[in-house]
C-alpha cells in the first residue's frame, strides 16, 4: 500500500500531520503542473491552495479502491487551473460551477505498477519526447491550454481531421509505450 | 458494439478534454446509459492523461504557501474539535455539579465578606483619623492654653487694661509677655454689630506708622472672650497702645471704625 493510501483517510480525522505529509509529498508536482498551465506564480499558488483546501474539506470524495491517489489530485488540479486559464482568458466554454467539481474516477489500468514520482516522470518524459513534434504540440496544447481539437486545428492551422490523427495517435503510442515498459 | 467502438476511440480526447462540443456531449450521452466498457475505458484514459502532469518542469512553491494551508486548516481542524471537547450534560457527575455549586456559592460568600471587612476597615481607618485629628486639636489647645495660662500667671507679663470709649461700660484685661505673646480678655462684652467683629491693633510707637491689624473675635453669649496672639505684629517695645475697634466680619487692613477699647502699653 503506497503511503498515500494511509494518509488520505487520515485526513476524514482532520489530521493535520497528515495534510502536511501529502503537502510535502506532492506539492511541487502539483505547483509544478499549474504553473505549466498558468504561467504566473502568484496565481499558481493561489490555485495551488484551492486544489489542497479541497483536498483536505472533501477528502471523502476520494476513493483509494478505484485509483491511485496522485492521478486524481493531479487531475483535480489540472482542471482548476484550466478554468482560471479560461477565466483569464475569457474563454468560458464550461458550466460556471464546473471549478467546484471534484474529479471523476480516475483508475489506474491493469498495467499500472506503482512508481516513485521520479521515474515515473522520466518515463512519461521520455515517451513524449519518442512522439513527433505535430503530435507532441498538439497534446501539449489540448493538456496545459485546454483546447478542443478545433481550437488546435486553427492554432496550427492544420485541418481537424490531422489534428484529431496526431492526438489520438500520439496518446495511444504514450499507452502502449507505459504498458510496454510496465 | 460499432456504436461503443466509435465511442471508444474518442475516450482519450474526452479525458484531455479535446472533444468538440458535439463529440462530447454524444459520448456523455452514451456514458450516461450505462455502458460500463465506456465508463472503464475513460476512466482509464483519465489516469493516462494524469501522467501528463509529469511532463511538466517540477517546481517548488513557496514556503509562505504552505504556511498559509497549514494556518488554515490547523484553524479549521480546531474549530471542528471545540464542539467534541465539552463534556454532554449527562456525563458530568452530581458530585462535581455539588461541588461547583458549592464553590460558587462559597465564591460569592468570600466576595461579600471581603466587601464587608473591606468597608469595616476603610471606616476604621476614617475613625482613626478623626482621632488623630481630634487629637491633634485638643494638644493644639492644650499647647495654646499652656501658652495663655504662661502669659497670665507669669511675672515678667506686662498687664495692660483696655479702657471702653463708654466709660460706665466693661474694660478689657491685656497681659503681654515678651517671649509667649499677648492674651486679652473681656467679660460683659457687648456683641458687636450684626456681620462685624471685634478686632485688635497693635498701635505702633512711630509716628506716623498705621495701627497693625491683628486677630478677630467675637463674645460668647455671656460677652466672654480669650484672644491670644502668639505671635504680635510688634514688639512690645515699638508698640504704644493696644486697641479694639468693630470691624466688618473677616476683618479689615486699616481701622474703619474708632476704637471701642484701648490702652497704652507701659
Amino acid at each position: 500500500m503506497s503511503p498515500d493510501a494511509t494518509l488520505v483517510p487520515r485526513l476524514l480525522q482532520k489530521d493535520v500531520s497528515a495534510f502536511e505529509q501529502l503537502y510535502d509529498r506532492h506539492s511541487r508536482l502539483v505547483y509544478g503542473l499549474v504553473l505549466r498551465i498558468l504561467q504566473q506564480a502568484s496565481i499558481s499558488e493561489e490555485v495551488v491552495q484551492e486544489v489542497f483546501l479541497q483536498l483536505w474539506r472533501n477528502a471523502d470524495q476520494y476513493d483509494p479502491s478505484r485509483g491511485p491517489f496522485v492521478p486524481w489530485l493531479c487531475t483535480m488540479a489540472r482542471n482548476r487551473a484550466l478554468d482560471r486559464l479560461r477565466l483569464k482568458s475569457e474563454r468560458q466554454r464550461r458550466r460556471e460551477d464546473q471549478p467546484d467539481e471534484l474529479p471523476s474516477a480516475v483508475v489506474a489500468p491493469e498495467y499500472e505498477k506503482v512508481l516513485d514520482d521520479k521515474r515515473r516522470a522520466e518515463r512519461v518524459r521520455a515517451l513524449m519526447a519518442s512522439l513527433s513534434p505535430q503530435q507532441k504540440k498538439a497534446i501539449e496544447l489540448a493538456y496545459f491550454e485546454g483546447l478542443s481539437h478545433s481550437e488546435i486545428a486553427a492554432a496550427l492551422e492544420e485541418p481537424l481531421g490531422t489534428v484529431k490523427s496526431w492526438i489520438r495517435n500520439g496518446l495511444l503510442r504514450l499507452k502502449e509505450g507505459l504498458q510496454a515498459t510496465s | 458494439m460499432k456504436n461503443c467502438d466509435q465511442f471508444r476511440e474518442r475516450t482519450e480526447a474526452y479525458a484531455l478534454g479535446a472533444l468538440d462540443p458535439e463529440e462530447r456531449v454524444a459520448l456523455e450521452v452514451h456514458l450516461a446509459s450505462g455502458c460500463p466498457e465506456c465508463t472503464k475505458a475513460v476512466e482509464e484514459a483519465r489516469w493516462l492523461i494524469s501522467q501528463l502532469a509529469y511532463t511538466a518542469p517540477e517546481a517548488a512553491p513557496s514556503d509562505m504557501l504552505k504556511g498559509r494551508l497549514l494556518q488554515t486548516v490547523r484553524a479549521e481542524a480546531q474549530s471542528q474539535a471545540k464542539p467534541h471537547a465539552l463534556p454532554s450534560k449527562s456525563a458530568i457527575p452530581f458530585w462535581l455539579l455539588a461541588g461547583v455549586a458549592a464553590l460558587v456559592v462559597f465564591s460569592i460568600y468570600s466576595a461579600w465578606n471581603t466587601r464587608r471587612l473591606h468597608d469595616e476597615i476603610r471606616e476604621a481607618n476614617n475613625r482613626a483619623a478623626d482621632l488623630v485629628q481630634q487629637r491633634q486639636k485638643i494638644e493644639q489647645e492644650l499647647l495654646l492654653a499652656k501658652r495663655e495660662a504662661t502669659i497670665l500667671m507669669d511675672p515678667g507679663s506686662v498687664n495692660i487694661a483696655l479702657k471702653g470709649s463708654d466709660a460706665q461700660g466693661p474694660q478689657l484685661k491685656a497681659k503681654w509677655h515678651s517671649e509667649w505673646g499677648v492674651v486679652v480678655m473681656g467679660e460683659n462684652i457687648p456683641m458687636p454689630s450684626p456681620h462685624h467683629v471685634l478686632q485688635l491693633w497693635f498701635i505702633p510707637k512711630a509716628p506716623g506708622k498705621m495701627p497693625m491689624p491683628s486677630m478677630m473675635v467675637r463674645p460668647d453669649a455671656n460677652g466672654r472672650f480669650v484672644l491670644l496672639v502668639s505671635s504680635p505684629p510688634e514688639s512690645m517695645d515699638a508698640t504704644k497702645a493696644l486697641a479694639i475697634s468693630e470691624e466688618p466680619e473677616g476683618g479689615s487692613p486699616w481701622p474703619t471704625n474708632p476704637p471701642r477699647y484701648s490702652g497704652g502699653v507701659s
